[in-house]
């Protein structure tokens, strides 16, 4: 899931026809002081950045005139918050609130589910906590999708009555119509305001969206790029590398995380990757990265790019070259990257120890390019990939005592 | 036996024209599968293999009958593929290709169900009953590399494992009926459970093993299954994934997904699960033969 920013998500909504609060992203406080001025001097001024609760942590500032605004952005600006450098800073013209309502949609499997309830503006979790029947909850069929008729229903339920019910059903319908058009498989509107006089407006606006969904997406798809890797933290040099080479060669990404250990992971197909790092685990191993690899455009060179990230990070000592059996990719697609990386980089296998199961198409011939390379262990054609991380993890353990060694 | 597709099942390939559709359209034909005709939009008349190239399912299924549609189709034409498929009356789909949106799985999902159809993927190499026939890129063009016939029935959530565990049952001597790559979405054409409902009803499969993953309720639902004493056969369960559960979460992202999500969809949560539900849980590729031997008796 890639999680749009606030104005990101705003933009959506305004286009898909849903009355969204005027605001501007601003990058620094004569930008911020700016905005509010075309905002009439009162605005809110929120740290642009892809979390919730940011109310709680002092990201949201009220403030009456566009000086005030300034200081706020200027407060803002430069920060960390919640894990997030504050680069922008979103001003926003101030609905005036009468009534605050919660509506969410979630598609993280079948069916799709809506969420709602008139306990807005406060936290949902604490609301399931305290008055779980204040929050109302149906499946949504993909098929027909979330229709005015199915709001309603749901609005009454929640003990919406009146001029309200027809508002809220109709501009229910349409958020979820700009949820389908987003590719969101997450989408939380908290508060859903209505004014004194019975108009909506989406005032709170957080969205996710599919990856998969992106190539219909162009204007979010660069920005999407850095979000597939770590997202709890910022790139290290090497997975913006890795970043760099995906931007580059369209088509599958590679993904490539650093961890806390040593063995180099250079594992693919999906859940034979997860498969292999899991077991390491299980026998005290610990991998100094995990990788996904996708076939496609320019995968010599993705591969290459990977094995080179390896050899670059400082933790590594050894390296486990692990696929499950290929029934299309060829084996020397995985093998030959990896010698044009030792060589670029210099090293030998022999000060770092490498671990081939790498079977399928093309393995005579992949066999033939490391026969002769001292330090590299290519395991036989009966083996399975257990046998390949129990003997990463042997080598793993040798290569710390020998540190430990000559550190005495 | 085995389940879905034998030595009887006519398939169609749309897409047939590409350059994958062409190679591994033929990789399926060596092996034996009947692939009838094939479907291209603008490409009607054509031939590929000496196969019938027409503009449309519709047309195609006039000409030929058919029991198994195959999908040589980039990821965002897929749902209009399937969708065009189950429209003329084809009950087994096998939807390829990988980075299909989610919303677009989600109405083939239920597009199949209201069929009674199944769809195979998306995000899948296909599936194989071993010496009958093939649907998909499968094995490659060596599928008996991994793929024997035998006993025992496999689902899998990633089609590089199914070759995996498929190669771990051959050197075991057991063998397989039928191994079903379901996919590795998020939202599947078709659930894990129906497939292990599939070969529980298989007189020729003995045991099943599912591969697992992060996500979904797929290994639930199979436990629960597991619970209701309807599965007669023994089940191996290998799931991968739990090293994800060491990762920092971060910074959660909105409260809905945390309060409908649980941490019941981790790995090991569903590993636990399982085992108390009745399966055999392997944590290892040289668990699974041995626990199935030990079972099996």
């Amino acid at each position: 899931m890639y999680k749009l920013t606030e104005d990101q998500s705003k933009a959506a909504l305004r286009a898909a026809g849903l009355p969204v609060p005027e605001g501007f992203a601003c990058a620094s406080p004569e930008q911020a002081a700016a905005a509010a001025e075309r905002l009439g001097g009162q605005a809110v001024v929120k740290a642009l950045i892809p979390t919730g609760r940011r109310g709680k942590a002092g990201a949201v500032k009220l403030v009456p005139t566009a000086a005030d605004a300034a200081a706020a952005a200027r407060a803002l600006l430069g920060t960390e918050m919640l894990g997030h450098a504050v680069e922008r800073v979103y001003v926003e013209g101030r609905f005036p609130i009468a009534r605050e309502l919660y509506l969410s949609f979630l598609l993280d499997g079948l069916p799709p589910q809506v969420v709602l309830s008139t306990a807005g503006g406060v936290d949902i979790e604490e609301t399931h906590r305290t008055d779980p029947d204040a929050i109302i909850r149906d499946d949504i069929d993909p098929l027909v999708g979330f229709t005015e008729t199915q709001a309603c229903t749901l609005w009454a339920r929640a003990g919406v009555k009146g001029a309200e019910l027809g508002t809220l059903a109709e501009v229910s319908a349409r958020l979820w119509r700009a949820f389908r058009e987003a590719d969101a498989v997450m989408m939380e509107i908290n508060p859903l305001a209505l004014d004194a006089q019975g108009r909506p407006g989406v005032v709170g606006a957080m969205m996710g969206v599919d990856e998969n969904g992106l190539p219909r997406h162009p204007e979010w798809a660069e920005q999407a790029d850095g979000s597939l890797i770590a997202a709890w933290r910022g790139f290290n040099e090497r997975e913006k590398r890795i970043a760099e080479v995906n931007r580059k060669f369209k088509g599958g990404a590679i993904r490539y995380t650093e961890l806390d250990g040593d063995i180099g992971l250079f594992v693919g197909g999906g859940g034979a990757g997860l498969l292999q790092h899991d077991m390491i685990l299980a026998l005290g191993g610990r991998p100094a990265n995990h990788t996904d690899m996708n076939p496609g455009p320019g995968t010599g060179e993705k591969n290459k790019a990977v094995y080179l990230a390896i050899l670059d990070n400082p933790n590594t000592t050894c390296l486990l070259v692990g696929f499950n059996y290929l029934q299309l990719a060829q084996c020397e697609q995985k093998v030959e990257p990896l010698l044009a990386a030792l060589k670029e980089r210099g090293v030998d296998p022999r000060d770092f120890p490498i671990v081939l199961r790498v079977l399928g198409p093309g393995e005579d011939a992949a066999r033939a390019m490391v026969k002769d390379v001292p330090g590299i262990t290519y395991l036989g054609p009966d083996s399975s990939l257990d046998d390949g991380v129990r003997l990463i993890c042997e080598i793993s353990r040798e290569r710390k005592a020998l540190k430990a060694g000559a550190a005495q | 036996m085995s389940i879905l597709i034998d030595e009887r099942t006519r398939v169609l390939v749309q897409g047939i024209t590409g350059g994958q559709g062409r190679r591994d359209t033929k990789h399926c034909l060596d092996y034996g599968t009947k692939v009838v005709c094939g479907v291209t939009p603008g490409k009607g008349g054509e031939e590929v293999h000496g196969l019938p190239v027409f503009n449309s399912v519709a047309e195609a299924t006039q000409a030929h009958a058919v029991d198994c549609s195959l999908l040589f189709v980039p990821p965002l034409a897929t749902k209009d593929a399937v969708l065009e498929s189950l429209a003329a009356g084809v009950k087994l789909v096998v939807a390829l290709a990988e980075f299909v949106p989610r919303h677009d799985t989600a109405i083939i999902a239920a597009a199949a169900r209201k069929a009674g159809a199944i769809v195979v993927g998306c995000n899948t190499n296909g599936l194989i009953s071993p010496g009958k026939c093939k649907v998909g890129g499968i094995g490659g063009d060596r599928p008996y590399d991994c793929y024997v016939p035998g006993r025992i029935g496999v689902v899998s959530r990633s089609g590089g494992m199914s070759a995996e565990l498929a190669r771990v049952l051959k050197f075991a001597g057991l063998g397989v009926t039928t191994s079903v790559s379901m996919g590795g979405d998020v939202i599947p054409g078709t659930p894990m459970l129906e497939y292990v409902k599939m070969f529980v009803a298989d007189p020729e499969t003995d045991g099943i093993v599912i591969f697992g993953e992060p996500g979904t309720r797929a290994e639930h639902d199979v436990a629960a299954f597991l619970r209701s004493g309807a599965c007669t056969k023994p089940l191996v369960a290998l799931l991968a994934g739990e090293f994800q559960e060491h990762y920092p979460k971060g910074v959660s992202f909105g409260h809905v997904a945390a309060m409908i999500e649980s941490d019941t969809d981790t790995v090991s949560a569903k590993r636990r699960l399982l085992a108390d539900s009745g399966a055999l849980v392997a944590h290892s590729l040289g668990d699974i033969p041995r626990l199935m031997r030990d079972a099996l008796g």
